[in-house]
């Protein structure tokens, strides 16, 4: 067999395999249907589940347990599902520039992205098919109830797969065979097929953390409804917005893994430059990604205020130190690389002495989002404290001070990129100082602005508190999209300082490329297991009680082990598909050998 | 080569130390809330103590309330509560405005604040009347003097989904059901009361005696959920619904538990 075809091939049969363990699931659910309701199906109310009998409630998982076994294979599955659905969207906006300016390199680049998607596909797929099978074994009765209430949402899911499968190997194998427009088309249905998966899938999973459609008795009422729930459409954004970052990163990581075992100077260049656009891609999207965890939380606290007070208050409220650690190490590795990256830009060097105050800003505000706003004390320290609240450390732990500080992070990440943007470009309109100062007016006023709430908000009541992150991220948002307005027009025609030298970057800029990709997995891992923690001990929050041996939430120390194994499971994986993607450049095996054997020839000649 | 080992130690101090930072923070396991058991004779202290512990447990009231913090809360801090209960919505009793709080904690809310507390009598806490009746005694302790006994009753009482339906706790439904048999099912829901299965007569509905011979499953699962489709001869139409509707049946039932009533109904073949 041609073993480019293997891939289609096994994907193939797992979609095959899937289909038909779906199939006899409907097939199931409606001969139990027809067996209830005899001739008057269509009298029978919608209020009735179908529901397959069964005794068993949860099996064992041997050594480590079954919600750990789940854990992992889930959390896996989920990251490279993040990433094979995330290279695509840009990837074929890579692809688009290039056939929009005619310039070769771009479509190289879109083609390089792609090459990873081939294998990590596969082991999307493969990890897929193993959470369905390990979720219909170890905990049958959830899965049960699952597919009873989406019983009809399966058949879309695989029939999208299927579909998927089709869009992806036409679009890689594909590539300079078809006409641009059509290849163009190829990955737009993938982008679309994609997500499409992606909001089928979603709602089986928000269901569980905010059920809807169903009555008190946890029957289903309208599907629609229980897909549409609370938390389902923040998530699907939040996804695609934090899916294109990780995906970024772990592309960045690619272009810095080849960069590091580059050759040639040509290929510095390239996977340089590579490394730079999935960072720009990752950065770009991690941007915007507070703005739709405000969503996100705020959909969540309209569920449920108790639900919403669990997440950011109660159990899980250390939980979100250690996502303030990554997150801060993540806009501190963003700004680093972009720094150094600067010291291969001509005229570049005129911004260096910005450097330290935007290091400074993001430092002060790291250590604010840090602070708890209960310390882990001693009795001692507690009593001389006056209680866990520190006098004055005990301020900064309060959202006020963390909405503000995370606030100015994202704008002070924002002026690194403007900085980086500019590195060997002058301006050459008229109104270039008006220009500048116009934008640097608006950063000294929506920071004053950003600032002058987050202190207001210690002076107003709850009501009004909570309401001002609102304005915070809009006039953050409005700075951006001004101020980029502003530099596109200002910087259109601009006279070249100095040369772009790609390739001639420190090792270090790559290691913070791998940094952030590791950081970004490991946030994924962190937040994915908050997601699902969140429910403590419900299946399905409010409507299925866990009662499994694992219906407690494990310490904030054990999760980050299963996380950190998870993350080193992913990059071993990873490491895979990273050598398999690097495989198709190389020479064949029989070139190679005829090429060493006649250079060996030529040398005994000689 | 060398950049593959490199890079290999890199991830793994990298994942190491975020290891080591979520060994950092506080480590706490969090075990579901115990279910307590609460006699009708208990004197008023001994609610109080029983309440402060679902107040602090199954109900998770701390999560979002404190008692007697001072500063900016997200909720209202309940300390001295029981001193205040009586007088702040003009025309209640402190137990009236407790329970109010506990049942229907959207009705009123405190100036500066957000309405968004749950009811608690409601999934996912499910407390039951005479839980919340503990909780009204511990609330009226923290600065006041408690009056409620296990006897008390207030305008919500009886409002629990479980009390009204008869029925085992909602929330619990799917995973949680009472498992009995058709029979049993049969007994639950009071169909015995209208409807002889022993005897052909007739009692307010008529025997189900032979109903396996007259009906199918069809004609029985209808007769069930949709009763003045087809009326028997000479009785009158809307009283079995009714009846149905006031037990909340038709919300309460779960598709397996009235598949086993339809088959046990299909079973009674006059013999």
């Amino acid at each position: 067999m041609d073993r480019r075809k293997l891939p289609f091939t096994i994907i193939t049969i797992v979609v095959l395999v899937l289909l038909g363990i779906t199939v006899q699931n409907v097939m199931n659910s409606w001969s139990l249907e027809r067996e209830l309701m005899g001739p008057n199906i269509e009298a029978a109310p919608d209020a009735v589940t179908p529901e397959t009998p069964h005794t068993t409630e949860y099996r064992t998982f041997p050594k480590i347990g079954s919600r750990v076994a789940i854990w992992i294979v889930a959390q896996l599955h989920l990251m490279f599902a993040a990433f094979v659905l995330a290279v695509p969207m840009f990837a074929l906006i890579i692809e688009y520039i290039g056939y929009r300016n005619g310039d070769k390199k771009y479509d190289k680049l879109a083609y390089e992205f792609t090459k990873l998607l081939s294998v990590s596909f596969s082991f999307t797929a493969t990890l897929g098919a193993m959470l369905t099978f390990m979720l219909m074994i170890l905990y049958p009765k959830l899965t049960n109830y699952l597919i009873g209430i989406f019983s009809w949402t399966f058949f879309p899911y695989v029939l999208l797969f299927f579909a998927e499968a089709g869009f992806l190997y036409s679009y890689y194998y594909g590539w300079g065979k078809f006409s641009p427009k059509v290849h163009l088309a190829l990955g737009l249905g993938l982008n679309i097929v994609g997500t499409a998966i992606m909001f089928i899938a979603n709602a089986w999973l928000t269901f569980m953390n905010s059920p809807a459609g169903i009555n008190e008795a946890g029957q289903l009422v309208s599907m629609w409804d229980a897909i549409n729930n609370f938390t389902w459409m923040p998530i699907n954004i939040h996804r695609i917005l934090a899916n294109v970052a990780f995906g970024g990163s772990i592309a960045a990581a690619y272009g810095a893994f080849k960069f590091l075992g580059a050759t040639t100077e040509e290929e510095r260049a390239h996977y340089d430059w590579m490394g730079y656009i999935g960072n720009f891609v990752a950065i770009s999207a991690f941007l915007t990604l507070p703005f739709a965890g405000y969503w996100l939380a705020k959909e969540i606290y309209a569920y449920s205020q108790s639900l919403g007070i669990v997440l950011m208050g109660g159990t899980f409220s250390w939980l979100f130190i250690i996502q303030a650690v990554l997150i801060g190490n993540l806009f501190l590795a963003a700004n680093y690389y972009l720094w150094v990256s600067m010291e291969r830009i001509d005229g570049a060097e005129r911004f260096k002495k910005f450097t330290k105050y935007l290091l400074a800003a993001i430092a002060v505000c790291f250590l604010v989002w840090a602070t708890p706003h209960s310390l882990v004390a001693s009795v001692e320290e507690a009593r001389s404290m006056g209680g866990s609240h520190h006098p004055m450390l005990g301020v900064l732990g309060v959202m006020s001070a963390k909405n503000t500080a995370v606030n100015i992070m994202i704008l002070t990440t924002y002026i690194s990129f403007l900085l980086y943007r500019r590195g060997n470009k002058e301006p050459t309109v008229s109104w270039s100082r008006t220009g500048n100062l116009i934008q640097f007016s608006i950063f000294a006023v929506v920071i004053s602005f950003v600032i002058f709430l987050g202190v207001y908000g210690y002076f107003v009541d709850t009501a009004t508190r909570v309401g001002l992150s609102v304005p915070q991220v809009l006039s953050v948002l409005f700075a951006m999209v001004s101020v980029t307005a502003i530099d596109v027009f200002m910087y259109k025609n601009a006279k070249f300082k100095g040369e772009m030298r790609w390739g001639q970057i420190p090792a270090r800029a790559q290691y913070a490329l791998f940094f952030l990709a590791i950081t970004f997995t490991w946030l994924m891992g962190l937040m994915g297991y908050v997601r699902a923690g969140l429910r403590q001990h419900w299946h399905v929050y409010g409507v299925m009680r866990d009662t499994s041996v694992d219906a407690f939430t494990p310490t904030l120390g054990f999760a980050a082990g299963v996380v950190s194994v998870t993350v080193m499971i992913f990059f071993t994986f990873i490491a895979i598909v990273f050598w398999l993607a690097g495989l198709t450049g190389k020479k064949d095996w029989e070139e190679d050998k005829q090429l060493e054997t006649s250079s060996g020839l030529l040398a005994e000649e000689a | 080569m060398r950049h593959v080992i490199g890079i290999f130690v890199f991830t793994i101090l990298t994942t190491m130390f975020y290891y080591y930072v979520g060994q950092m923070v506080p480590q706490k396991e969090t075990y579901p809330p115990e279910e307590l058991t609460i006699s009708k004779d208990l004197t008023t202290d001994q609610m109080v103590e029983i309440g402060e512990q679902i107040v602090g447990g199954k109900g998770t009231c701390l999560t979002c309330h404190t008692i007697g913090e001072s500063g900016a809360h997200r909720f209202p801090d309940l300390g001295g509560i029981g001193n205040t209960a009586a007088s702040r919505v003009q025309g209640q009793s402190a137990v009236e405005y407790l329970a109010e709080s506990i049942y229907d904690p959207n009705a009123y809310i405190v100036d500066g604040y957000v309405a968004g507390m749950p009811a608690m009598h409601r999934a996912p806490t499910n407390l039951n009347d005479d839980e919340i009746l503990t909780i009204i005694a511990y609330l009226q302790s923290l600065g006041g003097t408690p009056d409620v006994t296990m006897s008390s009753s207030h305008s919500f009482t009886g409002q629990n989904p479980a009390a009204a339906a008869g029925a085992a706790p909602v929330a619990a439904a799917p995973s949680m059901s009472e498992n009995l048999d058709g029979a049993g099912l049969y007994e639950k829901y009071l169909c015995n009361t209208c409807h002889s299965v022993d005897t052909d007569a007739p009692l307010i509905g008529p025997s189900l005696y032979d109903a396996g011979n007259r009906m199918s499953t069809a004609d029985i699962y209808e007769s069930i959920v949709d009763p003045d489709a087809k009326l028997a001869d000479g009785y009158p139409g809307g009283v079995m619904i009714a009846t149905l509707n006031g037990m909340n049946f038709y919300d309460s039932v779960s598709p397996k538990d009235l598949k086993k009533l339809v088959d046990y109904i299909a079973s009674k073949k006059g013999n």
